[in-house]
């Protein structure tokens, strides 16, 4: 049997009359009309977009200017132009997703785990390019440091995000909350980039990359466990 | 006027608060969405029920559509959301429930409709959900492959390929075998 048969026997079976209870339409239609008022539709996808990046921007920058740029002046300019662009650019990929997650029926470019991975892994190769110190000195101890740190800037990274985020629906609430983790985590670390001083190649690639994928856990967890509200 | 530029217009003057466009689209839109959940569910008191409740939510969120963007992968997605929800409140009771006799399996022939042409509930019964609902969407619902992966939240090889082995599946079934197989699988 071929294709085109199958689609024939498809359409045959789909031009069938379906009809649906004429009481049922009513009732439908009847309980709308007494809420059915004028609503303010989203704005369009780059001017949330571009209000997530500048949230997290925000929250990188302050909370690097108040613990200190001790990480940023010890930056070659090589890894300047390697790392800030690359931060930036998963940034602004992880904030279209969280846009798209939010809108039902949006065209989805990368799954939330492919952007999670695409980061991570796109770090742990930038920063396994440009550092070479291998000494492991209080790996632990500065690390958990670092890891803390990094997650509680990706908090109010994700709290301002959700000022954004409320007026949307997200369809699936777990895929929304692991790609809002991620983006919150990308904050996390770009604040970790400009306050650090420790170069050591293991603390960065372990304990700074990993930031991103906890909070992106977190993100998913929440989005199961907290069915999401929106605001019309 | 195109129906989907006629769909977009109405979703527009909804979202200004017109009632008659309001009813237009529920009553336009309402026999393919009901039959959705037929397919899927084969019961017409579940489908009345999510209908209703798809009608709610969409009133609900209306101010996330965006114009001039089609409005079936939207409509589709928020209806598919109501859907896994359901499924998923029914799997908890039913597992919390006793069983008292063995239910009979669904389709296991192709019975005509009154007209003549093979039953679509029937017809469609042996696929897994992720199968029969990329196959209600292009064939019954006439979105673009496109569209369908915009409301199932996938890419356009993923639904390809569902679509691909949904045929493979029917080809099998219509060709005279695999015809005791009930439903398969869960939403996806």
């Amino acid at each position: 049997m071929k294709d085109r048969e199958i689609d024939d026997i498809l359409k045959q079976a789909a031009q069938a009359p379906h009809d649906v209870d004429p009481a049922l339409l009513d009732r439908i239609v009847g309980s709308l009309q007494s809420s059915l008022g004028p609503v303010r539709p989203l704005p369009p996808g780059w001017v949330l977009a571009g209000g997530l990046v500048l949230i997290c921007a925000a929250v990188a920058l302050a909370g690097a200017a108040r613990a200190g740029f001790y990480g940023f002046p010890k930056l070659s300019v090589l890894d300047r132009a390697l790392i800030f662009p690359a931060l930036g650019i998963f940034i602004w990929l992880a904030a279209t997703a969280c846009v798209g997650e939010m809108v039902p029926g949006s065209r989805r470019r990368m799954a939330p785990g492919s952007l999670l991975a695409a980061g991570s892994l796109a770090l742990l190769a930038v920063f396994a390019v440009l550092f070479r110190d291998y000494r492991t000195d209080h790996f632990v101890s500065q690390g958990v440091v670092c890891l803390t740190a990094g997650l509680l800037h990706a908090i109010p990274a994700a709290l301002a995000s959700w000022l954004l985020f409320r007026r949307g629906f997200a369809v699936n609430a777990v895929a929304a909350g692991l790609v809002a983790g991620t983006l919150a985590g990308l904050a996390g670390v770009t604040m970790l980039e400009l306050h650090c001083a420790n170069l050591e190649v293991l603390h960065v690639m372990l304990w700074h990359t990993a930031v991103i994928p906890v909070s992106a856990a977190a993100g998913a967890l929440v989005g199961k466990v907290w069915p999401m509200r929106t605001r019309a | 006027m195109h129906p989907d530029s006629d769909l977009e217009t109405l979703m527009a003057r909804y979202q200004r608060g017109d009632f008659a466009a309001a009813t237009a689209l529920i009553r336009r839109l309402s026999p393919q969405l009901h039959r959705f959940f037929v397919v899927q569910f084969a019961s017409r008191g579940d489908a009345d029920d999510l209908l209703q409740e798809t009608w709610l939510r969409i009133h609900q969120v209306r101010h996330t559509y965006r114009a001039g963007e089609p409005v079936l992968p939207w409509l589709y997605a928020i209806a598919r959301h109501i859907r896994v929800d359901h499924y998923r409140k029914a799997r908890r009771t039913a597992a919390r429930e006793d069983r008292l006799e063995e239910t009979p399996e669904v389709a296991a022939a192709l019975p005509a409709s009154s007209g003549g042409a093979p039953d679509l509930e029937a017809l469609l019964a042996h696929l897994p959900d992720s199968q029969r609902e990329v196959i209600e969407m292009l064939k019954i619902a006439g979105m673009s492959l496109e569209e369908v992966a915009r409301a199932t939240s996938s890419t356009v090889g993923s639904v390809k390929q569902k679509a691909h082995r949904a045929y493979e599946r029917l080809r099998e079934r219509l060709s005279g075998g695999g015809m005791g197989a009930g439903r398969a699988g869960g939403p996806s």
